[in-house]
């Protein structure tokens, strides 16, 4: 199910293992390791996303890996970074530009004017004007925690 | 409490309550300079802490640190000063165990050193924050479980033991009222048993570092000398602001070498309380 969603992005290959349904960033020391250990690990390695109700849900970490190899990005302003973190949708005013192909219903990372990933959003076309509709975004590290 | 405030007056504590600064540690995500003028730029002012590798103080803040993108983006962890020595004193390398690892900050300290860092912690509840920040600053050599450190078997090269204790008047406007002497005898037990399962654990010649935010000698110094009289381990010395910690105290005349463990008393080092000691099993 991951490999479905990164194809999605171009080919990037990550060696990772699986915990129930979650998904983790791994090298071969790491699982060496976690061989001669006993007990089951809640997690090991950085978490890439989980299954749920046969749906693949990215981890943010997993998304600002692959916006540095992805061309779908969208770059936003100031106040498009701070508007998106509070989980908003973004307007034609928050984007400095668009790479890759404008569609309808298209997923675009969204990074801000150094090229960090926020998250992700989906492009929406009504009446030719674009809207970024908020997918996930990394103010999410907050809003866990409430 | 007046006990509590004789027992500090003969320990050399002075109870007077401040506001300590507010800290933050610069993760291996971004490059310091990087972070310092990107925050600058948005107002919020940083000086280095002077006895820590990436520590600083929060001069000016116009908002909360945790709201800004750079937080999100995992350059920096909200971290009080004397919480961040004890992974700096322990010279992460190797196969690290961080046995009270939530919500990991030291965890990530740890991390940036060491191959891998077994990470454990008890309580379920306190494990969804230390993902978070994993997760949040990239960590990707660290493996971690929910288990009671006391149960957990495996060799490793060196420890971290932050110890659950009793706290310190600083971080919490009530603790007088809330504690006692006999909670410090209970919590020396558990800490006893800690440090007994992490030298366990440690590989000869390992180095193990000890630390609790308690100023009470039961869950400091006593568990210090309870681990020289029934392990082959050495006290090292370490080099960090504080002051010796005590070989005579109560009545009891403790282990010589313990005076090259630390206590940071809040009037002193501006910090909040804490105690910091660090051991090698011998070969």
């Amino acid at each position: 199910m991951i490999k479905k969603f990164t194809k999605k992005f171009g080919n990037v290959e990550l060696f990772y293992t699986k915990i129930n349904n979650s998904y983790y960033l791994v090298n071969k020391d790491l699982i060496k390791l976690s061989k001669k250990i006993k007990y089951k690990p809640e997690s090991i390695g950085l978490f890439l996303g989980k299954e749920e109700n046969g749906r693949f849900t990215p981890s943010l970490a997993l998304l600002e890996i692959l916006s540095k190899k992805s061309k779908d990005k969208i770059y936003v302003k100031d106040i498009g970074e701070i508007d998106f973190l509070y989980g908003k949708d973004l307007r034609e005013r928050h984007i400095i530009k668009i790479e890759g192909e404008i569609k309808d219903g298209f997923l675009k990372f969204v990074q801000n004017e150094y090229d960090e990933n926020l998250g992700l959003g989906k492009i929406k076309i009504k009446n030719g004007k674009i809207k970024i509709r908020n997918k996930i975004d990394r103010g999410d590290f907050l809003r866990r925690e409430r | 409490m007046k006990d509590l405030l004789e027992r500090y007056r003969s320990l050399g504590i002075k109870v007077k309550k401040f506001n300590i600064k507010k800290s933050i540690r610069i993760t291996n995500k971004i490059k310091v300079s990087n972070l310092i003028n990107r925050l600058k730029n948005k107002g919020i002012l940083l000086k280095k802490i002077g006895f820590l590798d990436k520590g600083f103080y929060v001069t000016k803040s116009r908002f909360s640190l945790a709201s800004t993108p750079e937080y999100l983006l995992g350059y920096f962890f909200i971290q009080e000063a004397a919480s961040q020595l004890p992974a700096e004193i322990l010279e992460p390398e190797g196969i690290v165990l961080d046995m009270c690892a939530s919500p990991g900050g030291k965890t990530i300290q740890l991390a940036e050193k060491a191959k891998v860092v077994i990470a454990l912690e008890n309580q379920h509840n306190r494990i969804k924050p230390l993902l978070n920040n994993l997760e949040r600053v990239s960590v990707k050599n660290c493996i971690v479980y929910n288990i009671d450190a006391r149960k957990f078997e495996f060799k490793v090269d060196k420890i971290l033991l932050d110890a659950p204790c009793s706290g310190n008047f600083i971080m919490d406007n009530k603790w007088f009222k809330r504690q006692t002497v006999e909670n410090f005898e209970k919590n020396s037990e558990l800490q006893k048993e800690l440090i007994s399962a992490a030298i366990g654990n440690l590989k000869k010649g390992g180095e193990l570092v000890y630390s609790t935010c308690s100023l009470e000698p039961e869950e400091n110094e006593f568990v210090i000398d309870y681990a020289l009289k029934n392990f082959d381990i050495d006290v090292v010395k370490i080099k960090c602001p504080g002051d010796n910690a005590f070989t005579r105290i109560f009545g009891k005349k403790l282990d010589k070498r313990i005076r090259y463990c630390k206590r940071l008393l809040p009037h002193k080092t501006k910090t909040q309380g804490f105690f910091i000691a660090k051991l090698r099993k011998n070969d």
